[in-house]
This record gives C-alpha cells, structure tokens and sequence, in this order.
C-alpha cells in the first residue's frame, strides 16, 4: 500500500481548490487576525502525515484553537475528504488509542497525563479518506470541465431569433407561436417575415451590435478560463492518472484501525498483556510532541560526533539544493512579466534560506542538549563547520539562482499566493547570504526565537 | 416531475343537480372542470384522487348557483429546468423539432440537437446521423432535458436540449 502518490494528491488538491477557504461566518469581520485562509491546506498536509488522529491531539500539534480546527475539519468532512468518528470514551478507552498511535511508529505522544483523570468524554478522530478523495477530487474536475464546455458551445442557452425584415426578436420559447404550416420556418407574428436564428446571423454578417459583441467577449472569455483551467490543474491531473491503477490507502474505521495497529505493536514487541500502553507512551515523554518538520533525527544523530560533522552538513546541502521542488512551488514562478522576475529570484533564494534554519534549529537544540560537556571541546570545529556551511549555501544559492531562471520560462500566471508570507518571514535569514560570516549572530538569534515559537 | 397535492377549489352547482347526488354530480363536475388543466403554480392537474373536505354551500344572489368550497387530492405534473423527460416527437422542421411528455410540449431547437445529426427534408422531415443509424422523425420517442420552460397563468411551454450524455432517441419508430 504506497501512500505517498495518494499524499500528493491531497496536497495538490489542497492547493488547488482549498488554498483560500475561510471557515470563518461570513458576518464575522474580517481583519487581519481572524482571516484564517490557509488553514484548511495546513490541517490537509497535517493529515496527511497521520492516519486515525485525535482531534485534540492534533490542534494541539498546529497551534489552533480546537474550535477552529474543528470548524475545518467539518468542512471537510462536508467535503467527503474526511471520515470522522465521535465516541464517549474513558482513561482507559483513550489509552488504546494511545497505544495504537504509538504503534504506528510516529512517535506521537497525544495523552497528557491530566487527561487520564477524566472520567468519561467524548473524543472526536479524523482520518483522511483517499478512496473518496480520488474521487472527489476527479468529480469536481469533470464538474469543472463540463460547466465551461457546457457554456461555452451554447449547450443550456435559449436559442434566439430575429426577424430580417422589422428587427422583432423572438426566443425558442415562443417557438409555438411561430411555427406556420406551409413551411418548415419560424414566422414573424408581426409582418409574417422568415426568422434567422441569432447565431447564424452572426455567423453569416458579423454584424457589431452591442449584444453580439458582448457574447463574442464571453466565449473568449470562457475559453480563456478553460485554457487556464488544462495549463493550471495540471500537476494535479496528471496526479490523478497516477493514482488510477493504485490501490487506495486504506485505514478502515476508527476501531478496525486501532485494534489492527495494536495487534501489530504487540506482534512487534512479543508482549501478551494487552493493554500496557502507559509504558510505551509514558516512555517517549513529553518533548516528544511531534514537530512533523524538525524531525529530522538523522541530524540529531550525527551531530554527536566530532568528525563526522562536516561531512554531514555537506551531503545534507547536497540534497537541499538538488531538491526538487513541488509542483505548488514551481508554479508560483513561472510566467511572470520582467519587473517581478527579480522579486522571483529572491524568492528562490528564499526557499532556499528558509531550509536552512530547519537543520540550524536542529543542530541548536542539540548543542543546547549536549551544551555543557561537549561545548569546550566542540567550539572551534563548531565553528569551522557553520562557516563551511556558508560557503556552501553562498554556492548553493547561486545554483537556485539559475534554476529559477529556467522555471520562469515554463509560463504560469497563477503568481500572487505565496508570496507574500514567505517575503516576509525571510527578510532576517536573507542577511545570512549576504553578510555571510558576521551575520552568524543575528541569524542565530532569530532561530532561536523560532524554535521557541513553534 | 409530479407531486400529490391538496387544492381547493369554489364549485358553482346548479339548483337542478341537488338532491340525492349532489356530491358525486359535485365531484363529476370537479373533474370536469379541473382534469387536464395547467396552472402556472402547481402544474398540469393529471387526475384527482380524492376529495377532502366539501364545505358549507352558499347561495349566490341573483342566480340561485350555490357555490361549495372543495377541498381534493390529485396528482399534477409541473416540468422544471433541468428535469430529464421522455417525449414523443410530434413535429420536425428545419428550426428544430416539437415533442409532447403527456401534457407538455417541448422545443428542442436546432442548435441543441447534436452536430452531427443533419435535418433530411421531405414527406417525413428528420434529422439523422451522417451513418443513418440514427433518426428522428415524428413519432420517435427522445430523451431530452429541460433547459428552460415559460410558465404563465394557464399555459407551461418547454424547450429542451438532446445535446448531452444520455439524451436522445431512444426508440425508433421506423425499426419496430
Ligand atoms: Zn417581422
């Protein structure tokens, strides 16, 4: 069961349709703060790295109000994307789901210890549901699809006519009026005159009046906006294609899941007594709350050793700067007019700069960890290692720089979404390019303020 | 698309139909009177299933009518924009064809007949696919779907397009 091909489809699909929902009422006012879009594209990325989760558990993990994340879940659980299962449950009940995400090898750690006293409470989880999603989201391409070809070759319009002779204007509706019965014509009800169908008129004389002219605007228009449609959706449906044959992953129903996964740690672990999940959970701790991004325990690893370490960073640059970037990225570059290319080049530094941080973090929270011991000895080739590193990223960032420019060429218009947010979250890290060295601090500084963040 | 509805409805009685009878001649002159009509609101009345209710008469002044308030059941038909009928096609002309769904009459107009069906004139006007394995003609019986219907007080007129999926003849009088 490859659940990666199906991820992508979410995510796409996410970015597609649901980039700029707002689960909001619409009397609320919308300021700054309470505007909430993009949230619905978090919460889908969230799941689509989890499999049954707590609701709870998982505002928890984002940083939002469950209210808030419960109003997106429903939403999509509207939108047939999410199965959702509500149940009264004790201590006891919610540590067999505890068990059974510890199971599932995320290293989750949703229960906290003061959750265990409450007596009886009804949990609600949330699972994506591929199968459905597939086609949901091929449904509303087909809708999509259809409504504009529909429009576009006339299909539900009323067919006009018009007589040549005094102007009068007829529509299909009339047509029972119209009808004569020496011949197989509409007739004029007034002066008896052979009506033309409109469109045939418009066909044989082009004649400019205002209403044909409005019409010729509109199906420009309509083919426009499905030309744009192909070019746009396209990630996306070619996402579709390759999931067709793919058997959809599968998590089954709430309890289904959880008896599977437990049936499977206990397999794991060659243990007979059923329920000791308090161990298993109890022992990852509470530093363990997921952070889906950082947990990058590769690098936590190698950071223990001295020499290691500069071979590390080094392949880890490696694979930053030949990563490919996801579709959702590569389209927000493309097709631009000249004065924002340079804006775009930014941009790419910026991704590049961004990840960055994500292994900075890392390797901050480790020397915290290992602060004292090792910080004596480690200090110089610490050092040496960060300057490396800016050498490389300086090289690196020329070579995004070129890609950027290629990605350009591919032609898009779809430009504005991101923009904004990553301009300015970046502004701080792009010193680290520029200043190179002496920025050391500074840079540093802002991880760290980051790190306590999120 | 039908409904099963209670209307009401004054009837006028002549003095002469009292007596015995007068509630079945009350309700052979509902029928009578309502059966087959159209109203803008409800729709076609196909047929009345029952009667409610029969008020107290009243007698009009002057003219010895009584009027009775009737409440009855019945079935009407009411087409909707987007409804999918079947209908017997009872005219072909170069502008399109004519077809009726029990009470309703329905244009489909050239332009919402598919492309490659071309109109054949002649002693049995038609339109027909470049193959011939296709054919409309009168008496053919379509598939069609609504796309827009005028309603006035008494009358309801459709026009219809057999240009999708799924639509279209569906019986062919000529291979029978
Ligand atoms: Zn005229």
């Amino acid at each position: 069961m490859s659940i990666e091909p199906f991820n992508r489809l979410v995510k796409l699909a996410a970015r597609a349709f649901y980039d700029d929902i707002t689960t909001k009422g619409d009397n609320q006012p919308k300021t700054g703060r309470s505007d909430n879009r993009g949230i619905a594209v978090v919460v889908l990325d969230a799941l689509s790295r989890r499999q049954w989760v707590r609701e709870e558990d998982l505002a928890k993990d984002l940083k939002l109000h469950s209210k808030q994340l419960r109003r997106t879940l429903r939403f999509f659980e509207e939108e047939k994307l999410v199965t959702r299962d509500h149940r009264k449950e004790t201590a006891k009940g919610a540590k067999i789901f505890s068990a059974a995400v510890a199971a599932t090898a995320d290293g989750q750690q949703p229960t906290k210890e003061g959750e265990e006293k409450i007596k009886l409470h009804t949990h609600s989880y949330c699972c994506l549901d591929y199968a459905q999603i597939y086609d949901v989201v091929r449904y509303r391409l087909h809708r999509m699809k259809k409504k504009l070809k529909d429009e576009l070759e006339d299909k539900n319009t009323v067919q006009e006519y018009v007589c040549p002779n005094c102007g009068k204007r007829y529509n299909a509706l009339d047509a029972l009026q119209l009808i004569s019965l020496e011949d197989e014509y509409f007739h004029c009800e007034s002066c008896n005159g052979e009506l033309v169908a409109e469109s045939d008129k418009l066909a044989s004389q082009e004649v400019g009046d205002g209403d044909s002219n409005a019409r010729r605007l509109r199906r420009e228009k309509l083919k426009d906006m499905l030309q744009n449609m192909e070019v746009q959706l396209k990630p996306l449906m070619e996402q579709i294609n390759r999931v067709k044959d793919l058997p959809a992953p599968e998590f089954g129903t709430l309890q289904a899941w959880e008896a599977r996964a437990n049936a499977q740690r206990r397999a794991e672990n060659g243990e007979s007594s059923a329920t000791d999940p308090s161990k298993s959970s109890h022992g990852l701790g509470y530093g363990g709350t997921p952070m889906p991004f950082l947990g990058d325990t590769k690098v936590e690893v190698d950071f223990s050793g001295v020499e290691g370490k500069g071979n590390d960073i080094k392949s880890e640059a490696d694979t930053t700067s030949l990563k490919v970037l996801p579709p959702w990225m590569i389209k927000q570059g493309m097709n631009l007019t000249k004065e924002q290319r340079g804006e775009v080049k930014q941009e790419a530094k910026m991704d590049d700069t961004l990840a960055a941080p994500e292994y900075s973090d890392d390797k901050k929270a480790n020397t915290e960890d290992n602060e004292k011991t090792l910080q004596d000895e480690y200090f110089k080739a610490y050092y040496a290692a960060l300057i490396q590193r800016q050498q490389e990223e300086a090289e690196k960032s020329r070579q995004v720089g070129m890609k950027s420019k290629r990605d350009e060429n591919e032609g898009d218009d779809n430009v504005n979404w991101e923009e904004a947010p990553v301009a300015g979250d970046a502004n701080g890290n792009f010193k680290v390019n520029d200043l190179n060295v002496e920025a050391d601090a500074t840079a540093e500084d802002e991880d760290d303020i980051d790190w306590e963040e999120g | 698309m039908f409904f099963h509805i209670v209307l009401e409805r004054n009837m006028q009685l002549h003095p002469r139909h009292f007596g015995r009878n007068l509630r079945e001649n009350l309700v052979a002159k509902l029928m009578k009177d309502v059966e087959g009509t159209c109203s803008g609101q409800h729709g076609f009345v196909v047929a009345i299933t029952g009667i409610e209710n029969i008020g107290k008469g009243l007698i009009r002044d002057g003219t010895g009518f009584v009027s009775f308030p009737v409440k009855y059941q019945c079935v009407v038909f009411r087409p909707f924009k987007g409804e999918i009928l079947e209908a017997v096609v009872t005219m072909v002309n170069k502008m399109g064809f004519f077809a009726e769904a029990g009470p309703v009459q329905i244009f489909v107009s050239n332009h919402l007949i598919p492309d490659d069906m071309e109109f054949q004139s002649g002693d049995m006007p038609n339109y027909t696919t470049s193959d011939g394995s296709v054919k409309i003609q009168k008496d053919s019986e379509v598939r069609l779907k609504i796309i827009g219907t005028r309603v006035d007080a008494t009358e309801i007129f459709c026009i219809g397009t057999i240009k999708d999926d799924f639509l279209g003849v569906i019986n062919d009088p000529a291979s029978v």
